[in-house]
């Protein structure tokens, strides 16, 4: 993985010494994707900002705790994404409707050549609720538990739709 | 791994707009990790306004002073915000104050715990003094210059100064009256005597604050106080008895004090003539 974050980590170590200034431009450069990425796995808009802002207050509070494991926008995306799961397990589950269904993916590597690959056109068999629980576990990272409040589904659902969307994918790319 | 792969302006503006399908998105949001110009082209093809409106978000957030655990209790239970700040800014509702009353009424319960007859009934007699004098003292302190770091706040708050006094003196009168009556619960031998402090602690309280319309707070909590020792001392010296002062004569007069303090506090404002000294 290339490190391209040189710049985020100075912003940070500054964030973590109370600097207004590089929380902004901190902001100003992740909160964009973070919103489009969160959008994609919320259909209430206005409760997705609400967690991108929550991101950043914990950014703020929280810019001491990195660690420098793992890049900076990564760190980002876990907050961002658990941010969202309390705020699920909090209300009721948003109701999704089929198009908005969650997406598939495997590693980054594998994903940068996906539009090529046999992967694409397999993932693109699997039904709308096995990617959704495929992209949650594997792309997102989400522990089981996470995945099930995220797509509002029990926690035995997820396991055994991510068992057949393992089985599926193998038979595809056989 | 080195990428030279980037995606097209058109493939990030779908993606913004949620109409990418799923498998290329995926691809996308990998790759957005790790690539500052996707990341730029997503920036540029999300709508400002949403940004900045959250920025605002999150800095209001961010300049929200912390409330204390007690201060959340008090908004919970329908109290109005700014009352709920005024209270806590009180010096004698912090922690360390309330804390400090409950270990020198520990200290006395344990006294009395461990002595007998005579020093039994001596113990008893200091521990209903102090109970007494607990809420006086945290009058004293609710107010002043140099001792109430919102002085300067609520001396130019629309909020009438005797209002804040008497609000705040309830709250103080409030809390020290529970930590005592809990004391007085371990006092050995329990009876109607543990209960003895409590008319004289009302009423010296509500001496204090009628007092405090001619006189500085601290003024008047320390006229108040030594006025009481003096006298529980006096009245035990003259009776032989070292309860004298919380036995019904002594309870009679205490509900005395509490109404003429009352009436003072009722005419505060022709009293003092407008000048309420705080």
């Amino acid at each position: 993985m290339t490190v391209r974050a040189d710049g985020d980590d100075a912003l940070l170590l500054a964030v973590a010494q109370g600097d207004r200034q590089a929380l902004e431009a901190l902001y100003r450069r992740h909160a964009p994707w973070l919103l489009a990425r969160l959008r994609r796995r919320c259909a209430d808009p206005g409760l997705v900002e609400e967690v991108v802002q929550d991101t950043f207050v914990a950014v703020w509070q929280g810019a001491g705790r990195y660690r420098g494991t793992g890049d900076v926008p990564a760190w980002i995306w876990g907050i961002g994404i658990r941010r969202l799961i309390d705020r699920l397990r909090k209300t009721s589950p948003v109701p999704r409707s089929a198009d908005d269904a969650l997406v598939v993916s495997a590693e980054d590597e594998v994903l940068l050549g996906v539009e090529h690959g046999d992967l694409g056109a397999a993932l693109g068999h699997l039904s709308p609720e096995l990617r959704a629980v495929v992209q949650a576990t594997v792309l997102d990272g989400l522990t089981t538990r996470e995945a099930a409040t995220l797509l509002g589904i029990p926690q035995g659902t997820v396991k055994t739709r991510a068992a057949r969307a393992r089985r599926e994918l193998r038979e595809v790319l056989a | 791994m080195t990428t030279t792969w980037h995606a097209d302006p058109i493939a990030l503006a779908a993606y913004v707009e949620g109409s990418l399908d799923d498998v290329r998105a995926s691809s996308l949001e990998a790759h957005l990790l790790t690539c500052d110009r996707c990341r730029d082209g997503v920036a540029t093809s999300t709508p400002a306004d949403a940004i900045d409106r959250m920025w605002g978000g999150v800095v209001d957030t961010i300049d929200t002073p912390h409330r204390s655990a007690v201060e959340r209790l008090l908004l919970a239970l329908r109290v109005p915000e700014h009352l709920a700040r005024l209270l806590m800014a009180t010096p004698s509702l912090r922690l360390s104050w309330l804390v400090a009353e409950a270990l020198a009424l520990g200290f006395a319960v344990i006294a009395a715990n461990g002595t007998s007859g005579q020093d039994e009934e001596l113990v008893l007699f200091l521990f209903l003094v102090v109970a007494a004098l607990l809420p006086v003292a945290g009058v004293a302190v609710a107010f002043g210059p140099g001792i109430d770091p919102t002085y300067e706040v609520a001396a130019a708050a629309p909020m009438p100064a005797d209002r804040l006094l008497l609000i705040r003196a309830a709250a103080v009168l409030a809390s020290s009256v529970s930590i005592t009556a809990l004391a007085a619960l371990a006092l050995p031998d329990l009876d109607a005597i543990a209960a003895a402090w409590l008319l004289p602690a009302l009423g010296l309280t509500a001496a204090t604050l009628a007092l405090g319309t001619w006189v500085r707070p601290l003024v008047a909590a320390a006229s108040v106080a030594l006025t009481w020792v003096l006298f529980a001392a006096a009245a035990a010296v003259s009776t032989q008895d070292r309860l004298a002062a919380f036995r019904p004569a002594g309870q009679v007069a205490c509900l005395a004090v509490i109404a003429a303090s009352a009436a003072v506090l009722a005419h505060r404002h022709t009293l003092s003539e407008g000048r309420i000294v705080r």
